[in-house]
C-alpha cells in the first residue's frame, strides 16, 4: 500500500508542476512510435534492439502562433545486452546510434532494473545513466531515474488477450557545456498483451525540460510501441 | 552507415524474428486469470458464502490445462482467504495466509531441513495452509477460524532459493507433518516493456 501511495504521490507532484510552467514556454506535438525486440539467451543473459522515430506535427508557443507542419525529427537504434543479477534485477549496458538534424550521435548507456511483483500490480525501477556524443556538440550527460508501473485491467495479472495500464514516470537529470536541466516525463499508455511474448502500447508521452532556466519547453509525443519477446 | 539501410536491416531482422515468436507461444503454459461479477458466480458457490456476510469478496475466473475454476478471494477478522469451486460452484479447496513464526516449531524445522536440502540460502516468501474435504467443515474452518483433523491440510511455501549460480523462486508443498510433497519453479512474466 505504501508504494502505492509514494508513486501515486509522484505521478501528482509531477501534474501540479505543470500549469505553473505554461507561462512563456513552448510546446512541440508529434508521434514516437517504436518497435522493441527483446532475445533470450542462456545464463540469464538477453538482448534487446530498439528502433524509434520521432516526427512532429505541430508546434508553437502557449498564448502564441503554432506551425502545423509535418517534420521528420529523428530516428534511434539501440542494441543492449542484459544480464539478471538476481531473482528480479538486471544490469545492462548498450549503445545506441542517432540519426537526426543532419548529425549522427552515439550513445553509451548503463542501467539497472529492478521489477517488483506486488498484489495486483508490477512496479519497475529503473536507473540508468548515458553519455552522448557527437561531431559538432559537446558531449552530454544524464543520470535518470524512472519508475513504471503495470496495472492490469481485469485480474490481478495480465494475461494473454487483456488489457492493462502502463504508468512511466521518469526524472532525467542532464549535463551539457557545464549547463544543467531537469526534465520530467509523464507517460500514461494503455498496453494490450495479444501473446506473452508480443504487446502493443499506445498513449501520449508527456516531457517538460528547461523548466529550471525559465524556457519551460513542453512536449507530447503520441507512442505506439510493439514489444516482441523471443 | 546511410539512415535507409539501417532500417532496412532491421526491418528484415524482424520479418525473421516474428515467425519465430510464434513457435515458442506454442509451447508455453497455458493459464489465464480473470476477475468476474458476482452474476457469473454459480449460485452454489455465493450460497456456501453468504452465511458470513462478507463485505469485500473479489471473484475470479481461472483456465488453465485442467480446466475452468472460480476462485473468491477475501478477508475475514485478521486472515486473507482464498476458496475455489468448480464451475458448478461445489468447494474444491480453501486456502489461508499464514505467517511462517505462527507454524508449530517441529513442523518448521522438518520445513527448513527440507528447503536446506535444496537451497544454499533461502527466505520464505509467503506460507498458505490448504484445506480440502467435505464442504460443511471446510466452512467450520472459516467461521470458527479452527483445525479440524478430518480435513487433508497441507501447507503452500512461496520460497525464494539461491543455488549455486542462481536465483529463483519456488512454490513448494509441504505435508501437515512437514514432508515435502511437490515442487515447482515459479516463472515470471516477461518484463521488457517495464524496463526499456
Amino acid at each position: 500500500m505504501n508504494t502505492k501511495i509514494t508513486f501515486l504521490a509522484q505521478v501528482l507532484a509531477t501534474l501540479w508542476l505543470i500549469p505553473s510552467a505554461f507561462a512563456q514556454s513552448t510546446y512541440r506535438i508529434g508521434g514516437l512510435p517504436s518497435l522493441n525486440l527483446n532475445l533470450k539467451l542462456n545464463n540469464d543473459w538477453s538482448l534487446n534492439t530498439k528502433l524509434e522515430s520521432r516526427q512532429q506535427f505541430r508546434s508553437g508557443e502557449w498564448n502564441g502562433k503554432a506551425i502545423d507542419q509535418y517534420e521528420y525529427l529523428l530516428t534511434d537504434l539501440s542494441l543492449i545486452a542484459a544480464k539478471k543479477i538476481g531473482l528480479n534485477s538486471r544490469l545492462a549496458g548498450g549503445y545506441l546510434v542517432r540519426s537526426g538534424e543532419g548529425e549522427w550521435f552515439h550513445r553509451f548507456i548503463q542501467q539497472f532494473v529492478v521489477v517488483q511483483k506486488l498484489s495486483g500490480f508490477r512496479l519497475a525501477h529503473r536507473i540508468l545513466s548515458d553519455q552522448t556524443f557527437s561531431k559538432h556538440e559537446k558531449p552530454g550527460f544524464r543520470f535518470r531515474y524512472r519508475i513504471s508501473s503495470e496495472i492490469p485491467l481485469n485480474g490481478e495479472s495480465v494475461d494473454e488477450g487483456e488489457l492493462y495500464l502502463k504508468i512511466n514516470n521518469e526524472y532525467i537529470n542532464s549535463l551539457q557545456a557545464m549547463e544543467y536541466d531537469l526534465e520530467i516525463r509523464l507517460t500514461p499508455l494503455l498496453g494490450y498483451d495479444i501473446t506473452e511474448s508480443f504487446k502493443i502500447e499506445t498513449g501520449p508521452d508527456y516531457r517538460i525540460n528547461s523548466f529550471i532556466n525559465g524556457n519551460t519547453r513542453h512536449s507530447i509525443w503520441m507512442m505506439l510501441n510493439f514489444f516482441i519477446e523471443i | 552507415m546511410p539512415k535507409q539501410t539501417l532500417m532496412t536491416t532491421w526491418f528484415r531482422i524482424l520479418l525473421l524474428v516474428i515467425p519465430l515468436s510464434g513457435n515458442i507461444r506454442a509451447q508455453e503454459k497455458f493459464e489465464k486469470e480473470s476477475r468476474i461479477g458476482e452474476k457469473e458466480v454459480p449460485t452454489q458457490a455465493l450460497l456456501f458464502l453468504a452465511p458470513l456476510n462478507l463485505s469485500k469478496v473479489k471473484w475470479y475466473k481461472e483456465e488453465g490445462l485442467n480446466g475452468t475454476s472460480i476462485e473468491v478471494k477475501f478477508k475475514a477478522g485478521k486472515a486473507r482467504y482464498s476458496v475455489e469451486f468448480d464451475t458448478l460452484g461445489r468447494v474444491e479447496d480453501i486456502e489461508i495466509e499464514a505467517d511462517w513464526d505462527d507454524l508449530a516449531s517441529g513442523l518448521r524445522d522438518s520445513i527448513a531441513a527440507s528447503l536446506n536440502n535444496h537451497c544454499i540460502q533461502h527466505k520464505v516468501i509467503k506460507v498458505q495452509r490448504h484445506f480440502k474435504g467435505d464442504e460443511a467443515e471446510l466452512f467450520s474452518i472459516i467461521r470458527d477460524g479452527k483445525n479440524i483433523p478430518s480435513l487433508t491440510h497441507q501447507y503452500e511455501l512461496i520460497v525464494r532459493c539461491n543455488q549455486e549460480h542462481q536465483v529463483d523462486q519456488f512454490e513448494y508443498l509441504f505435508s501437515d507433518t512437514g514432508q515435502p510433497v511437490s515442487r515447482s519453479k515459479i516463472v515470471f512474466r516477461n518484463s521488457s516493456h517495464l524496463e526499456y
